[in-house]
């Protein structure tokens, strides 16, 4: 920035301050607009994009310290200096907490005003720079996960698609023993590729992009849905599945896919972490400002010890290679990190032998966290 | 190459065919993965019908210019991320080709995937149904069934 047009606002009361400003910085071969308070400002702020804003902190109407704030809270990379009257040095002390980036008392020399806005701009330039910095990286640690997830999962589709095929009988007959160690292929492929979702689902979940598209959600719709696709997990395993749902259930603000994710975890876990003649039950109600879901089994449950660490990364209760239901380790923290996008709050109440209760509100009405 | 000459001819051969007693009815793959396009193929042939391959987004293009398919599986990352989209974009504005159902096919459908939502980006896809790789054979019959 330094040496180069840029931007600048001085905001002050002042003409004569306006004018040497303008004066003074013009002839430096940068923009100068300025405005007689803080109101005027602002506006000028809005429409000017400035890099540099020069502050009286003394206005009559809205005061230097108002602007300064409302500034900070538009756009933060901008820099902003207040201009102080004599002696007023603990006022600027004050707006540099504030946000302000430095301050020039009044009456100022040419060259005092050039140094401290030359410093300005020189930080304006870096805050701009690792801005976009921090946009890149962003940009290729998608790009990347979303690269190598397609080169993984491609080889893996392709393979078990031909699986598909032969199992089909389409290619031919196979001898029985033969095919019983296809099935155990496209069983282990079937895994990984499952594994390979759910870590790409957490490595790229963006939640205030996701909340842009958030519409009226019937969570009793969810549910449902949810459940008939569990029908044959469960039947397999000789689970009932139970559904209550209490009436005039109001809607929630939210993303279908998410919740369904939301739903499908923690219900196809409350089945596999079962007994054969268990039960699993999802209850929905609305309570004041939130809507429950309560989903609890009868089944094994969780020790205590597993019980803070279940929503954790990679994490499983029981970690073994030939454990006897496999497990990504993924799934509860998707559902944790869905349940926040949604401004929702979970908890689990387990005992080990009798079964666990995962417990969610979801907000009826959901408000946008700030960004940052 | 060869592979999409000889599946070309299978496209041709269905048509030459045409003035026997059943129609047969004609499915274009269109998808840069050979192994998985073949495995397609198998599984569409054996519900008998013609199935034609392109490996990239111009040999599809060519494919349909010669004969228009009854029905498209379009992979969406091809030699570009993006190149099933543009070409499912192209043809639902193009009056000849708009009334072809269109199956996107792609291995990243993910819930909040970068490259791919049916929540985000279903309007400007236009495509008329969506499958993920790999498909059960009779999941992909079903729909190929309910749009041909």
């Amino acid at each position: 920035m330094s040496g180069e047009r840029a931007r600048i606002l001085v905001v002050d009361d002042e003409k004569v301050i306006r004018d040497s400003c303008t004066r003074i910085l013009t002839t430096e071969g940068h923009i100068i607009k300025s405005a007689e308070n803080g109101n005027i400002g602002l506006e000028v702020f809005r429409e000017f994009h400035p890099d540099l804003v020069l502050v009286d902190l003394k206005m009559p109407g809205k005061s230097g310290m108002d602007v300064l704030e409302e500034i900070e809270s538009i756009d933060p990379n901008v820099v902003q200096i207040v201009i102080t009257g004599y002696a007023t040095v603990s006022s600027a002390v004050d707006a540099m907490k504030r946000g302000a980036y430095d301050f020039i008392p009044k009456p100022f020399t040419p060259e005092e005003i050039l140094l401290i806005v030359g410093r300005g701009l020189e930080k304006r330039r870096l805050l701009l720079e690792s801005e976009a910095l921090k946009v890149e990286h962003e940009r290729i640690r998608r790009n990347m996960i979303s690269l190598v997830s397609h080169e993984l999962r491609a080889p893996l589709a392709a393979t078990v698609q031909y699986l598909e095929v032969i199992l089909g009988g389409m290619a031919g007959e196979i001898p029985s023993e033969a095919k019983e160690m296809i099935v155990r292929c496209d069983i282990r492929l079937q895994e990984m590729l499952e594994l390979l979702r759910k870590w790409l689902n957490l490595a790229t979940f963006d939640s205030p992009k996701m909340a842009e598209h958030f519409q009226d959600i019937s969570l009793s719709d969810i549910a449902t849905e949810s459940i008939e696709l569990m029908k044959s997990l469960a039947e397999e395993k000789k689970i009932s599945l139970i559904l209550e749902t209490s009436k005039d259930l109001p809607p929630i603000k939210g993303s279908k896919v998410s919740l369904e994710e939301i739903f499908n975890n923690l219900i196809s876990n409350a089945i596999k972490y079962n007994k054969a003649g268990g039960w699993v039950k999802v209850i929905l109600y609305g309570r004041e400002e939130e809507v429950w879901v309560e989903i609890s089994d009868n089944g094994s449950g969780i020790d205590e010890e597993h019980l803070s660490r279940i929503f954790d990364e990679f994490y499983r209760v029981d970690g073994r290679r030939n454990a006897p239901i496999k497990g990504s380790g993924l799934g509860l923290s998707i559902v944790k990190k869905m349940v926040d996008a949604h401004g929702g709050m979970i908890d689990v109440e387990s005992k080990f032998g009798e079964g666990t209760t995962f417990r969610i509100g979801f907000p009826k009405f959901f408000q946008r966290q700030k960004e940052g | 190459m060869e592979q999409i000459h000889l599946n070309r001819e299978c496209l041709k051969l269905g048509k030459r065919e045409e003035g026997g007693m059943s129609q047969k009815k004609r499915i274009l793959i269109v998808d840069d993965d050979p192994d998985f396009a073949a495995a397609i193929q198998k599984i569409l042939t054996s519900a008998d019908y013609y199935v034609g391959v392109a490996g990239n987004v111009e040999d599809g293009m060519k494919a349909i210019e010669e004969e228009i398919p009854d029905l498209i599986l379009l992979d969406v990352m091809m030699e570009k991320y993006d190149d099933g989209f543009n070409m499912c974009y192209d043809l639902k504005h193009d009056d000849r080709y708009r009334g072809i159902p269109v199956i996107i096919v792609t291995a990243v459908t993910e819930v909040t995937g970068l490259k791919f939502n049916p929540e985000t980006d279903g309007e400007y896809l236009e495509a008329d149904d969506y499958v993920q790789k790999p498909i059960s054979a009779e999941a992909l019959l079903t729909k190929v069934a309910r749009l041909i």
